[in-house]
C-alpha cells in the first residue's frame, strides 16, 4: 500500500506541472492535441507517455479551464482545438506562482548542498 | 499488413484497458489515440514497422495512458486499478451495441425470424459482459418459456386454441 502512495505522488506531481505546460502552451492561442504533445516534446521531453496527454485534456475540459472547437482539417480529419477559458487563465497565472516558488526553493536547496540558510 | 496488425493489438490492449472507464469516455479516448496513432504515422519521415514502433512507442504503454485518466488524489479509483485481484467485483461495462442486439433479438426478432433470432439473441446475451450470470439466466428462462410454450401449446391443440394467437411466434 505504501509503494502504491508513493508512486501516486510522483504521479500526482508530474501531473501538476504538465497542467501548468499545457496551459503555457495555450496562452499562445488555440492548438490541437497532436500539436501540444509536439510543442511539449521540443521544451525538453516533458511527456513521457504522449497518449497520457488525453486524459488530461479531458480533465482540463470538464475543470472548465480550456474549452474546445472542432475544426476542419486540410489534411485528415477534422481536430479538436483547445482554448483557455478565464478560469484557465486565472489557474495559469496562480500555477506559475506556485512553480516559481517551488522552484526557487528546490534551487536554493540544491545549490547550498542541503544546507538552509536561515535569517540573512 | 504487420503495421496494421501492430496498430490493431496496440488498440485492442487500450480498449482492454479502458474497460473500467464509463462508456462513453472510453470511446472517446479510443478515437482519440487511434486518431494520433494515424497522424504521428503521417508525420514520421520514414515509413515501415520501424515507424510504427516508434510512434507506439512514445505513446506509452495504453494501461498508463487509462491510468492517467484516474483523477489525483482519488484514492478509492487508484485503489481499484492497482488491485488485480479476481474477487474485486470491477464495474460492469454499459450497454453498448452488443446488448442493444441481444434485446432487440429476444424481444422483436421473435416476431421477425422465430425460433433463430431469439436463439441468436441468447448467444449474445451470454457473450455479453452488462449483464450478471443470473440474469442471463432468467432472460434465458423467459425467453425460452415464452418462445416453446406456444409451441407446445401449438401441437397439442391442434392449431386449434384461441390462445396460441397471442404468442409472439407468428401462426402461419
Amino acid at each position: 500500500m505504501v509503494r502504491g502512495e508513493t508512486r501516486n505522488q510522483a504521479t500526482e506531481l508530474r501531473r501538476g506541472v504538465l497542467e501548468l505546460c499545457v496551459l503555457a502552451v495555450l496562452q499562445r492561442g488555440e492548438s490541437y492535441a497532436f500539436d501540444i504533445v509536439r510543442d511539449l516534446s521540443d521544451a525538453g521531453e516533458l511527456l513521457t507517455s504522449e497518449g497520457t496527454i488525453y486524459p488530461l485534456l479531458a480533465r482540463m475540459r470538464e475543470q472548465g479551464v480550456v474549452t474546445t472547437t472542432w475544426r476542419e482539417s486540410a489534411s485528415g480529419p477534422p481536430r479538436r482545438y483547445y482554448r483557455l477559458t478565464d478560469g484557465g487563465r486565472r489557474a495559469l497565472v496562480g500555477m506559475v506562482g506556485d512553480w516559481a516558488r517551488f522552484r526557487d526553493g528546490v534551487d536554493a536547496l540544491l545549490a547550498s548542498g542541503g544546507e538552509v540558510r536561515r535569517g540573512d | 499488413m504487420e503495421t496494421d496488425a501492430l496498430v490493431r493489438d496496440y488498440i485492442a490492449r487500450l480498449e482492454a484497458a479502458a474497460v473500467r472507464l464509463p462508456a462513453g469516455r472510453r470511446a472517446e479516448l479510443v478515437d482519440e489515440v487511434r486518431g494520433h496513432i494515424e497522424a504521428a504515422i503521417a508525420a514520421e519521415p520514414t515509413s515501415g514497422e520501424a515507424a510504427v514502433r516508434n510512434v507506439l512507442d512514445r505513446l506509452g504503454k495504453p494501461e498508463v495512458i487509462v491510468g492517467a485518466e484516474i483523477p489525483p488524489g482519488d484514492a478509492s479509483f487508484a485503489a481499484a486499478t492497482t488491485d488485480m485481484s479476481p474477487t474485486v467485483t470491477a464495474e460492469r461495462p454499459g450497454i453498448g451495441p452488443l446488448e442493444v442486439v441481444a434485446v432487440l433479438l429476444v424481444t422483436v426478432g421473435a416476431f421477425f425470424v422465430p425460433i433463430i433470432g431469439p436463439a441468436i439473441g441468447i448467444v449474445l446475451v451470454w457473450m455479453s459482459r452488462a449483464w450478471s450470470t443470473q440474469w442471463k439466466l432468467v432472460i434465458t428462462l423467459v425467453v425460452l418459456v415464452v418462445v416453446l410454450l406456444p409451441i407446445v401449446g401449438l401441437m397439442s391443440a391442434g392449431g386449434a386454441g384461441g390462445v396460441i394467437q397471442s404468442s409472439p411466434v407468428p401462426v402461419q
